[in-house]
C-alpha cells in the first residue's frame, strides 16, 4: 500500500491527460452537482454525437435505495434498512469489511437479486416492478467492473469490448466507431488486437472499463476493481475512473483500498453488518472523529 | 429477425471453433452415442424381421380328400383366403407334393425314391399362412368343418412355443433399445451441458452487459445443433462406409429376411440426424436455461 498517496500519486497523475489531474485534489463539499449538460457531453462524446443533449433535471438521481432489507433464503440478513441516494455525476466509495453487504448491494443494483423489503430505483425505475424481460434494458444502463476483469480469453481487446454491443443487438456499422471511441478514452487503441493474456493487469482492467462504458451507462458499478492490481497500477485505474466521472458518469466503487479512499476524499458510504454506519462527503476510509 | 438469425448462427459457428477442444469432445461423444444407438436399432430391426420370418413359417396345413375335384379345391381356396385371419393360401396338388418330395431328396443328395412307387401316395393340401399365428384356432375350426378336408395338423404346441420365444425376444429387444436410448439421451445432454458450463463466464458477461435471453440462448442452441449435425454426418459416413463389407458378409443371412436395405438406410439416416440435432438442441436449451433462470 502507498504510505504517502500524494507523493506516489504525482508521477501517475502527470502521465494522465487533463482534466484528470485536478480531480485528485478535489475533496470536501458534497454537492449534487449542477453539471449542466456534462452528462450530455459525455454521452455525446461516447456516441459520437457531440453536442447531443438529453434533457434531465439537474438534481436527477441515478440510484435510490429506500429502507432496503435483503434476507437470503437461509435467513441471513445481508442488508438492513439501507437508505442511499446517489445523484447523477457522483463518485461514491462503498467500504466495509468482508461480509458487510457490499456485494449484495451491488447485486440489488444490477437486479441480480431483489430486495426483501424496501425499494431500489435505478434511473427512476423501481427495479422490483421491472418485468424480467426488461431486465437486460436496465442492465444496459449500468457498466459493471469486477476485480477479476471477466474478459473472454479467446477474444481480443477490441472484440471483448465489441461483444457487449453485439450481444445486445447493436447494428454492426455502429459497433466499430463506438469501440474505437471507448478504447481511445481508456488509452488502449494500440493494444486493440491483443488478447487478455498478452495484457498487463492494468490493461485488462482498462479493457473491462471500456466494455462497461461502451453502452454509455448511467452508472459504473466497480466491485474491487483494484483488488488484483499492484498499488501503482491501482492508481492508474482509479485515475481513469475519476476521469470518466469527470465526464459525467456516476461511479459507485466498492473497495478495501484505504489509501485510495482516504487520499481522494470523495463521498464514502460505510457498511457494517448490513447497515449503513457512515455516509460522509469527503470522508476517509476509517472514521476520523 | 434475419440479422438476429445471422448473428446467432455466426456466434454459434465462432463458438464451435473457438472452443474447439470442447466442441470436438462433444462431437466425438455424439458420434459414439449415435453409433451405439443406430447399431442397436439395426440389430433390433433385424431381430424383428427374423421373428416375423419365423412366425411366417407357422402354417396350417389341411390335407384334402383324394376325391376332391379341382373345382372344389378352387372354391375351398377362395373361401379360406377370405377369412380375416388368413394371409395367404397355397393349393398344393398331389403332383406338386410329389415334385417337392423329389426336390427335397435331391437337395439332400439322396436317391430319388419315386420311381419305386406304383402310384402317388401323397395328398393334395392347402397351406394356409396366417396373419397372426396366435389366432390359428379359428382357421383350424373352419377347415375341419369342410367336407373335402380329411385332416388338419394340430399345431397348437408349435405355435405356443414359437410365440412365447418371439414375444419374449421382441420385448427384450424393445427394452434394450429404450435403455440404450436413455443412456444416449443422458450422455449427450450432459456432454453438451459440460460444453456450456465451460462457458458460464461468457453467459454471465452477456447477462451483465444487458443481453436479452434470446441473444444468449440461440447461439448456444445453434451450436448444439451444429454439434449434432457434425456428429450425425460423421456417424452416417462411418455407417455407410461399414455397410458395404458388412452387407456382403451378412448377405446370405439377410436375404431370407423380410426387410429392405433401402428402407433401413433411410430410417437410420433419419434416426441419427434427428437424434443428433434434437439432443444437441435439447442439451443446449436446458443448459443455458439454468443460467437464464437465475
Amino acid at each position: 500500500m502507498l504510505a504517502s498517496p500524494g507523493a506516489s500519486l504525482a508521477p501517475v497523475v502527470t502521465r494522465l491527460p487533463s482534466p484528470l489531474s485536478s480531480s485528485s485534489t478535489r475533496s470536501g463539499r458534497y454537492v449534487a452537482r449542477q453539471q449542466d449538460g456534462l452528462a450530455d457531453r459525455v454521452r455525446g462524446l461516447l456516441t459520437g454525437r457531440a453536442g447531443a443533449r438529453v434533457r434531465r433535471p439537474p438534481d436527477n438521481t441515478v440510484l435510490v435505495l429506500r429502507d432496503v432489507t435483503k434476507e437470503y433464503a437461509n435467513g441471513k440478513q445481508a442488508l438492513r434498512d439501507v437508505d442511499l441516494v446517489i445523484p447523477e455525476g457522483d463518485f461514491v466509495f462503498l467500504v466495509g469489511p468482508s461480509g458487510a453487504g457490499k456485494s449484495t448491494l451491488m447485486k440489488l443494483i444490477i437486479r441480480d437479486e431483489l430486495a426483501s423489503q424496501g425499494e431500489v430505483f435505478l434511473d427512476g425505475e423501481d427495479l422490483a416492478r421491472v418485468p424480467r424481460r426488461q431486465v437486460p434494458r436496465i442492465r444496459r444502463k449500468i457498466g459493471t467492473v469486477f476485480q477479476d476483469f471477466k474478459l473472454l480469453p479467446s477474444k481480443t481487446v477490441r472484440e471483448n469490448v465489441a461483444f457487449a454491443l453485439e450481444v445486445t443487438g447493436t447494428p454492426r456499422r455502429q459497433i466499430g466507431p463506438a469501440v474505437d471511441r471507448v478504447l481511445a478514452l481508456v488509452g488502449l487503441t494500440a493494444q486493440a488486437s491483443q488478447t487478455p493474456a498478452q495484457l498487463s493487469g492494468g490493461e485488462r482492467q482498462r479493457t473491462a472499463i471500456a466494455r462497461a462504458l461502451v453502452h454509455d451507462p448511467r452508472i459504473i458499478i466497480a466491485d474491487e476493481p483494484t483488488g488484483n492490481l499492484d498499488p501503482l497500477i491501482s492508481w492508474e485505474i482509479i485515475q481513469l475512473l475519476l476521469r470518466i466521472n469527470e465526464l459525467g458518469v456516476t461511479v459507485l466503487m466498492a473497495t478495501h483500498d484505504a489509501d485510495v479512499v482516504t487520499a481522494l476524499r470523495k463521498r464514502v458510504v460505510a457498511l457494517e453488518d448490513g447497515r449503513v454506519i457512515r455516509d460522509e462527503v469527503g470522508g476517509a476510509y476509517h472514521r476520523e472523529d | 429477425m434475419i440479422r438476429f438469425v445471422g448473428f446467432a448462427l455466426g456466434r454459434a459457428w465462432q463458438g464451435f471453433w473457438r472452443n474447439v477442444v470442447m466442441s470436438v469432445a462433444a462431437t466425438g461423444t455424439m458420434v459414439l452415442m449415435l453409433l451405439l444407438l443406430s447399431g442397436f436399432w439395426i440389430v433390433q430391426t433385424g431381430l424383428i424381421a427374423g421373428l416375423e420370418f419365423v412366425e411366417q413359417k407357422v402354417q396350417v396345413v389341411a390335407d384334402l380328400n383324394d376325391a376332391t375335384t379341382a373345382e372344389h379345391a378352387t372354391q375351398l381356396v377362395t373361401r379360406t383366403a377370405a377369412l380375416p385371419e388368413v394371409a395367404r393360401v397355397t393349393y398344393v396338388s398331389r403332383e406338386e407334393a410329389l415334385q417337392r418330395f423329389r426336390d427335397a431328396r435331391a437337395a439332400q443328395g439322396e436317391e430319388d425314391l419315386t420311381p419305386y412307387l406304383g402310384s402317388n401316395p401323397l395328398r393334395a393340401s392347402l397351406e394356409v399362412t396366417l396373419r397372426n399365428p396366435g389366432r390359428f384356432g379359428q382357421v383350424l375350426e373352419v377347415l375341419r368343418a369342410e367336407p373335402d378336408v380329411i385332416r388338419v395338423k394340430d399345431i397348437q404346441d408349435l405355435v405356443e412355443r414359437v410365440l412365447t420365444v418371439t414375444s419374449m425376444l421382441r420385448t427384450a429387444g424393445a427394452v434394450v433399445l429404450v435403455i440404450v436410448g436413455l443412456i444416449v439421451l443422458f450422455i449427450i445432454v450432459n456432454t453438451i451441458r459440460l460444453a456450456v458450463v465451460a462457458r458460464a463466464e461468457e453467459i454471465e458477461i452477456m447477462r451483465l452487459v444487458g443481453a436479452s435471453d434470446a441473444f444468449i440462448r440461440w447461439p448456444f442452441v445453434f451450436e448444439g445443433a451444429l454439434v449434432g449435425l457434425f456428429g450425425a454426418g460423421i456417424t452416417l459416413a462411418i455407417l455407410f462406409g461399414a455397410s458395404e463389407p458388412l452387407a456382403r458378409f451378412m448377405f446370405d443371412f439377410f436375404r431370407v429376411l423380410p426387410f429392405r436395405v433401402e428402407s433401413i438406410a433411410r430410417d437410420v439416416s433419419l434416426l441419427v440426424t434427428g437424434t443428433g440435432v434434437g439432443l444437441g438442441v435439447l442439451g443446449s436449451w436446458l443448459s443455458v436455461r439454468t443460467y437464464l433462470l437465475r
